[in-house]
């Protein structure tokens, strides 16, 4: 089964939180998640982005698929690269 | 499913904000698929795979809705409006914080303006759609 890292929305109307987490692709919606790895608060200004780095490589390396915005949050927060050079090394 | 969008979370996070002015204006689909796509980070193959229709039918849903939203946005104004009262309320703050006055004068002003954004940040109760 496919294991997919993405957002999840929280937070209070009109005022969006999210949490990265990591899932089963085929979990149902409201279900439950792997683990969380991360946070991203873009009612702060600026925008806040917490990202446990170590868990995010870790699922990186063992194939997990991250969202398309989950892969911005990553390249912003420099984990991607991290973890491509990781890659190289091999 | 190589191809990323540009500017994803950008767009995640606008649409979702949206989402909150205007979904009682939704029909139940339109949130369903917009629920899935952008609440919960889904992708299209995930949503196709789960109600049953083709990946390319997905995305037209979604886009369609993306649009009803931004038309809302377009002739009502409530999310900029909203972003305009925020950054006006935290810049009256700091002012307040400056000004050579009684604190607990300080306190009320601070207290009205919290008044004034918590009525403006209130959920709209009618979610019976249209």
């Amino acid at each position: 089964m496919a294991v997919r890292i993405r957002l999840k929305r929280m937070g209070a109307h009109k005022a969006p939180f999210y949490r990265v987490v990591v899932s089963n692709s085929r979990s149902p919606r409201d279900g439950r998640f792997i683990e969380e790895i991360g946070t991203y608060n873009p009612v702060a200004q600026p925008a806040q982005v917490t990202i446990d780095e170590e868990k995010a490589l870790k699922w990186l390396q063992t194939g997990a698929q991250a969202s398309d915005t989950v892969r911005d949050l990553l390249s912003k927060a420099g984990v991607l690269k991290k973890f491509h050079e990781l890659k190289q090394q091999k | 499913m190589t191809i990323h969008e540009p500017d994803a979370l950008a767009k995640t996070t606008r649409i979702n904000l949206l989402f909150d002015f205007y979904e009682p204006l939704l029909t139940e689909k339109q949130r369903t698929f917009l629920k899935y796509y952008f609440h919960d980070d889904y992708s299209l193959g995930e949503i196709a795979a789960e109600s049953g229709i083709s990946r390319q039918a997905v995305y037209e849903h979604v886009k369609r809705a993306e649009q009803v939203l931004e038309g809302y946005e377009a002739k009502l104004n409530l999310l900029s409006k909203h972003d305009a009262m925020q950054r006006l309320a935290a810049e009256l703050e700091r002012k307040i914080a400056d000004l050579p006055i009684d604190s607990s004068f300080k306190q009320k002003l601070l207290e009205d303006i919290e008044q004034l954004t918590k009525t403006e940040m209130t959920e709209v109760t009618n979610h019976g759609g249209i």
